[in-house]
């Protein structure tokens, strides 16, 4: 992320910041049994990231246990069908009583883990699939057509596809895989020993598409699901920003500087009731010091900072594509519904649809540059503003219309292309700030 | 929740576009590894092609049009493959060999997986469920007409399957449409209710950081401390060291613990009244600026009114930068001693501090130097006062701060 907005503070600022946790260290060192007594203010935060992987995807995790189930008892149907044309009918059964119990243990873990299921766990199920796969071949090997004999095999990616909701897209998909190598590993070694009958490759291709796909399927929509919502969230964190006073502090400084204080009243607290004797030896010394610069830094940060600057310095999406120049932090003029519009352009251009790959995303950069005001002439309540929104890699026809009703809530705006790319100039009336 | 309605038909867009082609290629390689002939799968290909295609499009816009070109690609693709295993095409193909039960297979997952796919996008408006009808009456007509040679020859086992699975296959898809609308729903409704807690959770912290760098004064005390500490407290007696730490530790868990906003005033020799027209007046005898200076070795002479009158925000800054010149004073001019005169009239109030130390030239303090600019003028001009300063290397210094009533 690159705010430059900050020009005017203390170049010193970058030498002191890595030194802040010592300092908290040290001066909570002095004091250890008050150190339970301290507020712990990034709870918040916390909360926030653990919901995010979970949002909405019990729903679609429970719809797809059911359509496992329901395809798993097709299944078993045909295999009940089948049970004479076995050669070892006992190793099959085996092999898909212990599907069930895999499917048995699935759901109870993933009812007792909530929304993410314990990797042991899931490792310990994909295990017990292998077994099943082994028995099933161990069942029917010999009979020369494991694309129409192996029914518990391809049926063990039936539990996969019920795992979707409670693991990462990206590890079904990896189990997907490993099951389709290892029958495709299977029909190959048997097509060795006995020959497949005419229609075999046909059979066994059917039967390992029907073990791998519906869970790569799954995984995929419920991978693009996820980055729905977690698009969502980041929006409306970032939202919340549009109903901040001219100038803020953001989330992080408020809890650093309530962080720095109680380090100040715990280091004060030892000198005056003598826990630290004075003079303080040389690293009490430094850590005061320290505490000083920060302290001071943080009295005077967020009084220059809008509340643009928090949106993109909080959002991972926009901090990795928005570079905001804002020298006379002219963007807190901004009443709410212009913030609004200028964030949901932003966001539009930057392209949220979630096909988006990532590496193209980071291709798609945005620079808004505010200011400087019109000079003012009279004593009219409001001035006007210019705002420049210059984007590479965003043609210009291919930009959600829905950018243009939201670029009108800033402010009437004129658009060009600029070296290949869409570049918006916005006129924006606003308030006169009162003071000065 | 326009935008939200939007998201949701992206991605079942995406969704039916998955379904729709995997289905498509799995039939095709069906086909291609089950029936034999290269004639037919060259006959087959430009319909799956076609079909590919408009499943690729399908989701992306609004329109029907892609959805129902799929259901008419994916049938006529459908009536030639299973034509095709029939044999009718055999002039073309060359006569079918081998068992046309791959041929029902790519068939039936062409009218239960790739045609079926539309049902995901076209559940979300009742246009679009009469579209839907539609076509899966269509398709259901098709499969009858395909296999009525069968049924007619009287092993009807093969049109029993495909109705099936074309009816188990559409059905699954528009449940899949319904899932996956409804939980994007339900994760929006979270959503939105954890933006509102979110807002209300910045609001409260915003207000938090407000107050804790409203209370200035005692930040600004606390800060002075913290700097004699760091010269590891030398040079000032230590039991007023001490007792000064103690002080602000008090004060700063005063900070932590009380809600209200703080104005610090030490030793409690201030006194607070309601003045006319309901504004806060602040009477200070300026025992705090005094008592703090007392202990840390710099001899404060003061002349003039022994107490200031000012609204708050102007009291709190003008003992700000009053305090902030003699720290200065005590700092770095050299000298033990300073001179405070304060005088007041109708208008403003006036304090004059001269010492006779080292002086400095104000025109080469650089502008990033945060200690007088931010704490002396800064905050001064903030509250609408102004602050002077005459000085000059060698021959001590001058400060007027300036505050209108």
């Amino acid at each position: 992320m690159t705010v430059t907005d900050q020009a005017d503070v203390p170049t010193g600022a970058h030498d002191v910041l890595p030194h802040r946790k010592d300092v908290r260290e040290r001066a909570s060192a002095d004091e250890p049994h008050r150190r339970h007594g301290l507020r712990m203010p990034n709870l918040h935060a916390e909360r926030l990231r653990s919901s995010r992987t979970s949002l909405g995807t019990g729903f679609l995790g429970f719809a797809a246990t059911v359509s496992a189930v329901l395809l798993l008892c097709f299944d078993v149907t045909r295999f009940a069908v089948e049970w004479p044309a076995y050669p070892l009918p006992g190793f099959a059964a085996a092999a898909w009583l212990l599907l069930a119990a895999l499917l048995v243990v699935l759901a109870l873990a993933a009812r007792t883990a909530g929304d993410v299921l314990d990797s042991l766990v899931s490792i310990g199920i994909v295990a017990g699939l292998g077994v099943v796969v082994a028995l099933d071949a161990a069942a029917v090997w010999g009979a020369g057509d494991p694309g129409r004999d192996l029914t518990a095999a391809p049926a063990a990616g039936f539990v996969l596809l019920a795992m979707v909701g409670v693991r990462s897209s990206r590890s079904i998909t990896a189990a997907a895989g490993l099951l389709g190598l290892v029958l495709t590993a299977l029909v190959v070694v048997s097509a060795v020993q006995t020959p497949l009958p005419a229609d075999g490759p046909a059979d066994a291709a059917a039967m390992i598409g029907r073990a791998v796909l519906p869970a790569v399927v799954a995984a995929w929509i419920v991978h693009v699901f996820r980055r729905i919502v977690s698009t969502e969230l980041e929006r409306v964190l970032v939202a919340s920003t549009i109903s901040a006073p001219r100038f803020s502090v953001g989330m992080l400084a408020s809890e650093e500087l309530a962080r720095l204080d109680l380090a100040a009243e715990q280091l004060l607290d030892a000198v005056s009731t003598g826990r630290s004797r004075l003079p303080l030896n040389p690293a009490a010394a430094q850590a005061a010091a320290e505490l000083a610069t920060e302290l001071r830094l943080h009295l005077i940060e967020g009084r220059r900072q809008t509340w643009l600057y928090h949106a993109i310095s909080e959002s991972e999406l926009l901090g990795r594509a928005v570079t905001l120049s804002d020298p006379d932090s002219l963007t807190g003029l901004l009443d709410p519904k212009q913030r609004d519009g200028l964030l949901q352009a932003v966001w539009l251009m930057l392209g949220d649809s979630p096909e988006r790959s990532r590496r193209s995303a980071t291709r798609v950069t945005v620079e808004i540059t505010v200011g400087p005001a019109a000079a003012q002439e009279g004593r009219g309540r409001t001035m006007h503003m210019p705002i420049v929104v210059q984007t590479s890699g965003v043609a210009r026809g291919r930009v959600d219309p829905a950018t243009w009703d939201a670029v009108r809530k800033v402010g009437r705006h004129t658009d060009s292309q600029r070296a290949g790319s869409l570049c918006v100039e916005i006129d924006c009336v606003v308030d006169r700030p009162a003071d000065r | 929740m326009e935008r939200i309605h939007k998201q949701r038909d992206r991605l079942l867009g995406i969704a039916a576009r998955l379904i729709g082609l995997t289905s498509a290629g799995a039939s095709f390689v069906l086909l291609a590894l089950g029936d034999g002939r290269p004639a037919m799968l060259l006959v087959a290909a430009p319909g799956y092609l076609l079909l590919a295609l408009a499943l690729a499009r399908m989701g992306s816009s609004k329109s029907l049009t892609w959805p129902v070109a799929v259901v008419v690609l994916g049938l006529a693709t459908a009536v030639v493959v299973r034509l095709g295993a029939l044999g009718v095409l055999a002039a073309v193909t060359g006569a079918p060999s081998g068992s046309p039960s791959h041929a029902d297979d790519a068939v039936r997952l062409l009218v239960a997986g790739a045609i079926a796919s539309t049902g995901v996008v076209l559940t979300s408006s009742l246009g679009r469920m009469i579209v839907l009808v539609g076509a899966f009456a269509v398709t259901m007509t098709t499969i009858v007409v395909l296999y009525a040679a069968d049924a007619a020859a009287g092993s009807g086992a093969a049109l029993g399957l495909a109705a099936v699975t074309a009816l188990a296959g559409w059905f699954a898809m528009v449940v899949c449409g319904a899932v996956l609308s409804t939980g994007l729903l339900r994760a929006a409704r979270r959503v939105s209710s954890i933006g509102r807690a979110h807002r209300s959770e910045r609001q409260a912290s915003e207000t938090e950081a407000q107050r804790r760098q409203g209370a200035r004064l005692l930040h600004d005390t606390v800060l002075a401390t913290l700097t004699l500490l760091a010269h590891s407290g030398v040079g000032v007696s230590r039991e007023a060291l001490r007792r000064q730490a103690g002080d602000d530790a008090r004060l700063l868990r005063q900070l932590r613990l009380s809600a209200s906003p703080l104005s610090v005033h030490g030793g409690g020799t201030g006194e607070e009244h309601e003045g006319a027209g309901g504004t806060m007046v602040k009477s200070d005898s300026l025992a705090a600026v005094r008592t703090r200076f007392e202990g840390l070795g710099l001899d404060v002479s003061w002349h003039g009114a022994g107490t200031v009158t000012l609204r708050p925000d102007r009291l709190d800054a003008f003992l700000l930068s009053l305090t902030e010149c003699l720290e200065n004073v005590r700092r770095h001019s050299g000298v033990d001693e300073a001179h405070v005169t304060i005088t007041d009239d109708e208008a403003t109030v006036r304090a004059l501090v001269t010492d006779n130390g080292v002086g400095f030239d104000p025109a080469a303090v650089p502008a990033h130097k945060l200690g007088f600019r931010e704490s002396i003028v800064g905050r001064l001009e903030e509250a609408g006062g102004i602050a002077r300063v005459f000085s000059a290397q060698g021959s001590g210094t001058t400060v007027v701060l300036e505050m209108p009533r």
